[in-house]
């Protein structure tokens, strides 16, 4: 039973990572950002890359991975996602035309193909990030058999949800990105300068992003359309969560993981995701706001 | 005045599209051509369907391939079953292959119970039967999905949401179904379609004409529809929902309406596009494909029909052009992102309202002048 909870909590945490970014994005601000999962497809391919010619290991490779996908957030910012607010729906549209960029860099070696120059670690294919031989060898612990690269995906998700939430609400930052979640308006009108503050924030969650690809990148595949398939998954944590709320997303994403592990344990993966997706539609049409939600813009 | 020449210009452009549409195998010969054009036509409805929905009910569903696909399946069931492949597996029925290799050793050769859930194709041997279903259980499932939708009042992007949900799930479910549905490689090697025994090889102009008429209706009916009372409640309760209700109308109705005929039409364009590309697979079901239909309404025009339509048709055409090779398909593709994100930015109404408002300029530059010639201007912003 224990293993199965794990399973399901390790799911979880891939989840919450994903989704925690993604949360403050769509929560704070009102997008809908398709290219979060090339933002983590970003911190992947980051960690890939500084693995190879930095011979970075994946400790550096974190850090460096928060600080790339954060500036390519604030450049999707300020050249696209300004233009949009208010506009939800097309905030949606246009992030899937940058989606479709993003991806296509990667795979066109940021147009070097053209000239005839290849970079090792880009390019269409498929790529991998190695890790450290001690945190792929299982321990056992009291009887328990632990995997220490699940568990070091655990702490790292604990220690950034940790740092999020003390960001939100312990911080002057954090109040201001509060007032613009509630109301941008009025916000503005006492003193809070919601664009700079909305261009952190988005760069704040783009950095998260980029820190789930990194971990992502030790038991998956890297490739360039990898994100396609996260950022829906990161979807429906938000929206069963509740739109905004922090709390929220953790419990969904502990929801949507723990069914996730436990019926892919009775029967299959594919049955798994397909019940989960029954849930979440399930749950939207019976909360449409989320669980855990308040009134917002 | 200036009313007057936007509607003759509006029927110009649709009477253009009809008539270059059935003329164009008498313009090109070449028959492999033809498919691929027949295939983008039925792309071209594909963005039609969603302009329906999202323009004109201001409902955006990124699962239109839900419907596609499912149109596609049920055609594509009936055609299997027609495939000289169905016919040589050592029974007088015809038995789809990979049934045989799906079935459990000792199993009857027969559509009954080969594999768990193969009776479900037994209806499918006649033909007309898959064409009906093609259209029927789109549109079944999508009353039931609409209706459910917005009479709990869902609204703007969860709608995008569950419906993005509702394709992965189909997804998924038709991956699963391996002995039903043939899983990952979904049904190929396809039979013709043969209606009053005329066999319709894909690569043939009177199949072309299929698909050609097809759309010429689908646009002409679509088109009825919108300008009559119903489609115009429609649009106000896109504008303001509320309004809408409080002025009387049941708005839920309104959206389940348009929305099942959305679906219905997506159905019917899925079981045309197999008719012509001769297999079906769930990458129909893929989130990539469906929201490529929304891109290319998008860019031709979300609140006009024909717009959103020739978007498809000329995306497609050019892509078809210009993957030439692999390196410039996948730089096509970086230009598709780009031009979608400018067209989002800066040209919301897409290539149907630039059209408009150069003819807008048009007119109102040869009514300073004074011209009389309005018949040239608005022939010249086609």
């Amino acid at each position: 039973m224990f293993e199965v909870l794990f399973i399901g909590l390790s799911l979880t945490s891939v989840l919450l990572l994903i989704a925690l970014g993604l949360s403050i994005t769509y929560g704070a601000m009102g997008v809908i950002n398709m290219a979060h999962g090339e933002l983590v497809m970003i911190g992947a391919y980051t960690a890939v890359l500084a693995g190879i010619h930095l011979g970075f290991n994946i400790f550096l490779s974190l850090p460096l991975a928060f600080v790339v996908a954060a500036l390519v957030g604030l450049l999707i910012e300020r050249v696209v996602i300004r233009r949009l607010y208010g506009r939800i729906i097309d905030t949606l549209l246009a992030t899937w035309g940058v989606a479709i960029i993003l991806q296509q860099l990667i795979r066109l070696e940021f147009g070097l193909t053209f000239f005839g120059i290849s970079i090792e670690g880009l390019g269409p294919g498929l790529q991998n990030m190695r890790v450290p031989t001690f945190m792929m060898e299982p321990f056992d612990l009291m009887g328990l058999s632990i995997q220490p690269y699940r568990t070091f995906i655990l702490c790292v998700t604990i220690l950034l949800t940790a740092l999020t939430w003390y960001l939100v609400y312990r911080t002057a930052i954090g109040v201001q990105v509060r007032a613009i979640m509630r109301n941008p308006q009025m916000a503005a009108a006492c003193g809070i300068d919601v664009r700079r503050v909305s261009a952190l924030t988005f760069a704040y969650g783009s950095g998260l992003a980029g820190v789930a690809g990194v971990l992502l990148a030790g038991f998956r595949t890297v490739m360039p359309d990898m994100g396609a398939t996260v950022v829906v998954d990161g979807f429906l944590v938000v929206v069963v969560g509740g739109v905004g709320s922090l709390l929220g997303t953790i419990l969904s994403s502990a929801l949507l993981g723990q069914i996730n592990g436990i019926v892919s344990v009775f029967s299959n993966d594919i049955i798994a995701r397909a019940v989960v997706f029954g849930v979440v539609i399930a749950i939207i049409l019976w909360r449409p706001r989320g669980l855990f939600s308040f009134k917002s813009r | 005045m200036s009313n007057r020449i936007f509607i003759l210009g509006d029927r110009a452009v649709y009477a253009a599209f009809i008539i270059i549409v059935l003329a164009l195998p008498l313009l090109v010969d070449d028959v492999f051509w033809l498919n691929r054009i027949a295939k983008y036509l039925v792309f071209g409805m594909l963005g039609l369907a969603i302009a329906l929905s999202w323009g004109y009910a201001g409902i955006l569903n990124l699962g239109q391939g839900l419907f596609f696909g499912l149109g596609a399946y049920m055609i594509a069931m009936s055609l299997k079953l027609q495939s000289y492949t169905s016919l040589q597996q050592g029974s007088d029925k015809p038995i789809p292959d990979f049934m045989l290799w799906n079935a459990e050793p000792g199993a009857p050769t027969d559509l009954c119970c080969i594999t768990p859930g193969s009776w479900l194709w037994i209806p499918f041997q006649a033909q007309w039967f898959g064409m009906a279903m093609a259209v029927v259980v789109p549109v079944v499932f999508a009353l039931i999905i609409g209706s459910t939708i917005f009479r709990l009042r869902v609204s703007g992007v969860y709608v995008a949401i569950i419906t993005l949900a509702l394709v992965l799930l189909a997804r998924l479910l038709f991956i699963d179904l391996q002995p039903v549905t043939n899983g990952f490689n979904g049904l190929t090697d396809l039979g013709w379609l043969t209606i009053a025994g005329i066999e319709f090889d894909p690569f043939m102009v009177a199949t072309y004409y299929i698909i050609a008429v097809s759309v010429c209706v689908v646009l002409l009916l679509s088109r009825w529809l919108i300008s009559t009372r119903a489609g115009l409640i429609l649009q106000s309760t896109r504008d303001d929902p509320n309004r809408s209700r409080y002025l009387g109308y049941d708005v839920a109705s309104y959206q389940v309406f348009f929305f099942t005929v959305s679906a219905g039409i997506a159905g019917f364009a899925g079981m045309l596009f197999v008719i012509v590309s001769e297999f079906a697979t769930p990458t129909y079901f893929d989130i990539a494909f469906s929201i490529s239909m929304v891109v290319w309404a998008a860019v031709g025009g979300r609140s006009s029909l024909i717009g959103a339509a020739l978007g498809a048709i000329l995306i497609n055409t050019i892509e078809a052009s210009v993957s030439e090779s692999e390196m410039f398909q996948q730089a096509w593709r970086l230009i598709i992102g780009i031009v979608f994100v400018l067209v989002v930015l800066y040209m919301p109404r897409g290539l149907a309202g630039l059209a408009r408002d150069v003819l807008a300029r048009v007119v109102a530059l040869s009514q300073r002048t004074g011209g009389k010639d309005s018949q040239s201007s608005h022939t010249a912003a086609e």
